[in-house]
């Protein structure tokens, strides 16, 4: 019986790929909304070679800083991790930073709600899809407050209500400074399934009090099935933290 | 199987070049111009996130030994590159490669490990080309 069902199962399942490749179809939801579930690499350039070892914003596109906005973006080290580095000692990465490490990202999807769960601490984004504004009157956060809506089957992802803290991980590649965003900071992300294995990423950064303009990141994200046997690994800061409250024992 | 496996592991993480870690201050904690080698028997593995330490006693030329504690990638990041928990155990003899910590402690990040059958696996970070 069992092998019946599961010859039934791999049947059903070949059948779909052959569909959706004959087709050209992607996954969709019942209301004909992409499905992007699935797990996912952390985001990669498009192009061009890899800038580290998590993902980075490409300095080369940067526009102009506004007076005073290269001072509050680069912020020199001083040696001392509670404020060079709070992530050495368990405080968050914050959004996009904790999403940009080599970790995988699980997408899971309903009609409602994307729920992006980084591996990384297990950071979660619950993303709303009904286009929804952003809440009025809410205190600042780490990662922000993200609205989705769905511009034909591209998602579009805007978040805000950010308070200062790390950009990316520039911090592991240069060992005089890192950048913060400002608490004006405010993201758009747009997601398009481009092929059963990819999401052609853009990645706007709009942070008014350092930049004179958005720019925009050009990402993609790759579909690893492979991983979904072992699904997300855990992974609890606290279980060994060297550095409690900025000490760093030895 | 568990053979292939490991080989797998091996072939793939040797090819990674360069140690980072995407969690702790590598950058600040590790000094990129002190490379390390050693020698030693496996002490203790704490299989642990945020990222795996592993203690080696190091005999020095005076006689000495020196227990050392070297830090890698976590936990999640090696068993999907097939490395396990039980890939490393006291008692094993191995040679580490990595970078010493900059405070001056008998820390290192522990980068690559080479056990007695020649097998060298990547235990940091995966790697990307440092510039």
């Amino acid at each position: 019986m069992k092998l019946r069902i599961a010859a039934a199962l791999l049947t059903v399942t070949t059948l779909s790929i052959l569909s959706l490749s004959a087709q050209g179809q992607l996954p969709r939801m019942p209301d004909g909304n992409p499905d992007l579930s699935g797990m996912w690499d952390n985001p990669k350039p498009a192009s061009g070679p890899p800038r580290g070892p998590a993902t980075v914003f490409d300095k080369s596109l940067f526009p102009p800083f506004k007076p005073g906005g290269e001072a509050l973006f680069y912020e020199p080290r001083t040696g001392d991790a509670r404020h060079d580095e709070p992530r050495a000692f368990c405080m968050p990465s914050g959004f996009p930073s904790a999403f940009l490490g080599p970790y995988p990202i699980q997408f899971v999807q309903n009609q409602k709600y994307l729920v992006m769960v980084g591996e990384f601490m297990r950071v979660t984004r619950i993303i709303p899809l009904d286009g929804r504004p952003h809440q009025a009157d809410i205190e600042p956060t780490f990662y922000g407050d993200p609205v989705g809506r769905w511009e034909g089957d591209t998602l579009v992802i805007d978040t805000a209500n950010f308070k200062r803290w790390s950009l990316d991980d520039y911090y592991y590649t240069d060992s005089k400074e890192y950048r913060m965003h400002s608490d004006a900071f405010h993201t758009i992300e747009r997601l398009r399934r481009t092929d059963m294995n990819t999401i052609a990423y853009d990645f706007t950064v709009d942070d008014p009090k350092i930049f004179t303009r958005p720019w925009t990141e050009k990402w993609q994200l790759k579909l690893h099935p492979e991983w979904e046997k072992t699904g997300l690994y855990e992974m609890v800061c606290e279980e060994n933290n060297r550095c409690p409250g900025g000490n760093c024992r030895k | 199987m568990k053979a292939r496996i490991a080989a797998c592991a091996a072939a793939a993480l040797v090819a990674a070049t360069v140690f980072v870690s995407a969690h702790h201050s590598a950058v600040a904690e590790y000094d990129l111009e002190k490379p390390v080698k050693m020698s030693g028997t496996v002490t203790k593995v704490e299989w642990t996130n945020p990222h795996i330490w592993f203690y080696v006693d190091v005999k020095n030329s005076d006689g000495t030994v020196t227990n050392w504690g070297f830090s890698g990638a976590p936990p999640g990041v090696l068993q999907r590159r097939g490395i396990m928990k039980t890939s490393m155990k006291p008692g094993d003899v191995i040679v580490v490669e990595g970078f010493r910590a900059r405070d001056g402690s008998s820390n290192a990040s522990g980068n690559n490990v080479t056990f007695p059958d020649g097998r060298r696996v990547f235990t940091a970070m995966e790697g990307f080309q440092q510039r």
